[in-house]
């Protein structure tokens, strides 16, 4: 009676978080070809994204369809180990897609996108370092987009639409409560939730060749109610850890703004775009259980992350034929501040590369590649939460495809 | 559509960049002004690897000595070998394990008691029986003997002594007389480490100071120095570590005397205290003892058996509820009282005055094993997002017998040696993943 043993198994428990590298950019295939610039051009249906007020200024009508099977490797060597320990190969598959309609050539448009602009998939295993952090997380932010666009004169159009997201989440975690045969307890949140939000552009077409689009992609707060928090423990133990239990927490996703150029020249097309990221909508992010005990408390991770720039530039080149080749790069400034990275994306700066080939298969059908290679500056960090030490390096490989028809 | 076949071996040709891995640089290996290439460790039983009150095979394999040595072999250490118990008698001497956890929240333990290395019981003369464990002939590293002293490394008799010591040696409890030191210098070594010391203390202070005595401090230095002249004798590297304070460890952080009182009163409100036997001073030499009522400074041991509170005791007065009043106090062997711990206390700081100033004349690294661990009482550690604290149980640190430490423990404790040992002889020595070892194990 007097052993009494209170199980404060405190930091047991996941946070989700975000960072930069949670920003998904590949929106089009034209467009990650150019460094995943097209704020300030009038590519295709890809617009409605970058810029719901070029979407006026398409030529056609278009349905297109693309996905970018993305390669997440990222590796972490702990401070003072030789060990090294990769993530497993997981695909993450985020597509995108878009259909635009309205009588040729006409002052309005209207158009539908589908998209994901915030997303990551990352396992780890349940065998590494920083397993009592994460093992693994797969998060997607489906954002669905009608859209309006409106061309007020010769030089200025508009567009805007309404964004309705569908957010998921699947995080797992170890739980060092070791059962008889020294395994691990492991936690599980398993949840989705809704959340709205909206997406603006301003289109300015000079008569020298020169674009400029302006575009505005508001915070969208999602809650996730209800979602399953599943806890493996040992039996004798599982008491601490009520199941079932469910959880609530918020997914905040940050507003964008984007100014784009573009630039006309003989066959040439340049772009350059400045993406503003408030990544600090983070200021901590806090999980509410629907059953807690003295070992099962609702959590409060500090997280601070910072507002942040990333710069883009790409280009084309169309061949008379029915070819065009693509190239651009960007540099993306990180949002975790030191201290706060964790291995759910080990942010860091970046720099990426592209390149991009598009063929005009028909008159009404066109096919675009991309191929994207993120690389991300080595981060040395202590996690001020988990004390988790180490190295981090990420290297992240996007190929890409659409098909476009337009008429 | 030959275009489209250019599409296609493009597509594959930017997928074979997916197979890249990152890549780190390794550091160049090096053992700094150390030689790792024959490694031994001397101890007691924390060195052999002992956890849940016994000595058995997962243990060992999670033995402080075994980590230190497999990081070592990064950097150009030999193979290190220990005496292992065979996976038929991986239980070893047996141990404890915990089987669950009563209405009240407090753990129930049994112990382990098949697959057990045990040869017998051999009674020796003027000492009394001694269990002896299947033999172990072998090559060997890891010299920690479980319950060993400083005081006995020049005992010639210990090999009659203690079986764990018996084990290793070739002839029968009753006939050996090879003396420890003269066992473990025997084969040629380059690199030492040398955790001795604690059951000079230790055993005083588990025993609530009433079945065994303290280690003479000056007989510790003398000790002390001839083990680190004959660990040094060639010229050889290595690393001492200090002795923890007892009161660091969850044997004597468990149970408390406001634990007991508090649930006493919930039964009966109008007691007032409990009452201890305990030390009328904290003179080494006394051995008066008088009953008081405990107070935050006196520690219960983890193996104070809390039923036994209130039962009637008979005394002159009639019967007498245990533990409540001075005639019936808590019996000495469960309480290390204050003056007792001032005493341990007391000791262990002039072992480790020693410790440190033996080992910098030789210029011998030291790992500050007390300063570390109090500091994990004081403030907890937090390591690849675990919580790490000197609680019993879920600590993650201590066995179930309070006193050593799980593989987690052992793991952490490699890491402080090894800290040290590459600050001291400039190697590199990587260190071990504290995540990839367990815990207590739970039911």
């Amino acid at each position: 009676m007097m052993r009494k043993i209170l199980l404060l198994l405190l930091a047991l428990l996941p946070a989700v978080t975000f960072a930069q590298g949670f920003q998904v950019n590949v929106a089009g295939q034209k467009q990650i070809g150019m460094g995943h610039t097209g704020t300030g051009l009038v590519q295709d249906g890809a617009s409605i994204f970058f810029n719901p007020g070029a979407v006026v200024l398409l030529p056609d009508n278009s349905v297109q369809a693309g996905v970018s099977p993305l390669v997440f490797k990222s590796a972490f060597n702990p401070s003072g180990s030789n060990d090294v320990y990769d993530s497993k190969s997981k695909v993450a598959t985020p597509f995108s897609g878009y259909a635009v309609f309205g009588p040729k050539a006409s002052w309005w448009k209207v158009g539908l996108g589908v998209y994901i602009p915030y997303g990551g998939l990352v396992n780890w295993g349940n065998n590494w370092a920083g397993k009592y952090a994460l093992e693994s997380l797969n998060l997607k932010a489906i954002y669905f987009q009608p859209t309006v666009s409106v061309r007020l004169n010769k030089n200025f159009s508009i567009g805007g639409g309404f964004v309705y997201n569908r957010g998921s989440v699947d995080l797992t975690r170890a739980i060092p409560l070791a059962n008889s045969s020294g395994a691990d307890g492991q936690a599980e949140l398993k949840g989705s939730g809704n959340g709205y939000g909206w997406n603006a552009g301003l289109f300015i077409k000079t008569d020298v060749g020169l674009s400029i689009g302006l575009d505005y992609r508001s915070k969208v707060n999602t809650t996730i109610n209800n979602g399953d928090a599943l806890f493996q423990v040992p039996a004798s133990v599982q008491a601490n850890f009520p199941q079932p239990n469910t959880f609530k927490a918020g997914l905040p996703l940050p507003s964008t703004t984007t100014l784009g150029l573009g630039y006309t020249y003989k066959q040439w097309l340049f772009a350059v775009d400045v993406n503003f990221v408030k990544w600090d909508v983070y200021k901590a992010l806090a999980f509410d259980y629907t059953s807690n005990t003295v070992a099962l408390q609702d959590t409060y991770s500090p997280r601070n992350y910072k507002n942040a720039f990333s710069y883009r530039v790409g280009a084309q080149y169309s061949l008379p034929t029915n070819w065009a080749f693509r190239a651009g790069g960007g540099y993306i400034m990180k949002a975790a501040q030191d201290g706060y990275v964790t291995p759910e994306v080990p942010d860091a700066d970046r720099y990426y590369l592209t390149g991009g080939l598009g063929y005009k298969a028909t008159k009404n059908f066109d096919i675009d590649l991309s191929f994207e290679y993120e690389r991300l500056m080595s981060r040395t960090q202590t996690n001020i939460e988990s004390q988790l030490s180490g190295t981090y390096k990420t290297n992240v490989y996007i190929p890409g495809i659409s098909l476009t028809y337009h008429w | 559509m030959n275009n489209f076949k250019n599409i296609f071996i493009l597509t594959a040709g930017v997928l074979c960049f997916a197979a890249c891995k990152p890549e780190f640089k390794k550091p160049t290996a090096t053992s700094g002004t150390a030689d790792f290439s024959r490694y031994i460790a001397v101890g007691n039983s924390l060195t052999a690897g002992y956890a849940d009150n016994g000595l058995y095979l997962e243990g060992q394999q999670n033995s402080y000595p075994s980590i230190i040595a497999k990081q070592m072999q990064q950097v150009g250490g030999g193979t290190f070998t220990q005496p292992l118990f065979t996976q038929a008698q991986a239980n070893g001497s047996g141990y404890v394990k915990l089987t669950g956890f009563n209405a009240a929240g407090s753990p129930v333990l049994a112990p382990v008691t098949d697959q057990l290395a045990i040869r017998g019981v051999v009674p020796i003369p003027g000492f009394g029986n001694v269990t002896t464990y299947t033999k172990y002939s072998g090559d060997n590293n890891n010299y920690g003997i479980p319950g060993m002293k400083l005081l006995h490394i020049t005992l010639t008799a210990y090999g009659n002594l203690n079986g764990y010591y018996e084990r290793l040696l070739p002839g029968n409890a009753g006939t050996n007389s090879t003396a420890y030191l003269d066992y473990v210098t025997a084969k040629p070594f380059t690199f030492f480490s040398n955790w001795m010391g604690n059951n000079d203390a230790l055993l005083y202070a588990v025993s609530g100071g009433a079945g065994d005595v303290l280690t003479d401090k000056t007989t510790f230095t003398q000790l002390y120095t001839l083990l680190l002249s004959r660990l040094t004798a060639a010229g050889q590297k290595g690393i001492c570590a200090t002795i923890p304070d007892v009161t660091a460890i969850p044997y004597f952080n468990t149970v408390t005397p406001a634990l007991i009182l508090a649930s006493v009163q919930k039964a009966n409100p109008t007691v007032q205290a409990i009452f201890i036997n305990a030390k009328s001073s904290a003179d080494v030499t006394s051995t008066t003892y008088a009953a008081r009522p405990a107070t935050a400074a006196d520690m219960i041991t983890l193996t104070f058996p809390t039923s036994k509170i209130g039962t009637p005791v008979a005394t002159p007065a009639g019967n007498l509820p245990y533990g409540l009043t001075p005639y019936t106090p808590i019996e000495n062997q469960y309480v290390l009282d204050a003056n007792e711990v001032a005493l341990a206390k007391d000791y262990i700081n002039s072992y480790n005055t020693t410790i440190k100033a033996v080992a910098a004349s030789k210029g011998i690294a030291v790992a500050d094993m007390y300063s570390f661990l109090n500091d994990i009482k004081a403030h907890g550690l937090v390591v690849d997002g675990l919580t790490l604290t000197s609680n019993y149980i879920t600590g993650g640190i201590f066995s179930l017998d309070g006193v050593h430490l799980t593989p987690r423990g052992y793991a952490i404790v490699a890491n402080q040696f090894i800290k040290t040992i590459n600050a001291q002889y400039n190697s590199n020595i990587p260190l071990t993943g504290v995540a990839n070892y367990r815990g207590v194990k739970f039911p």
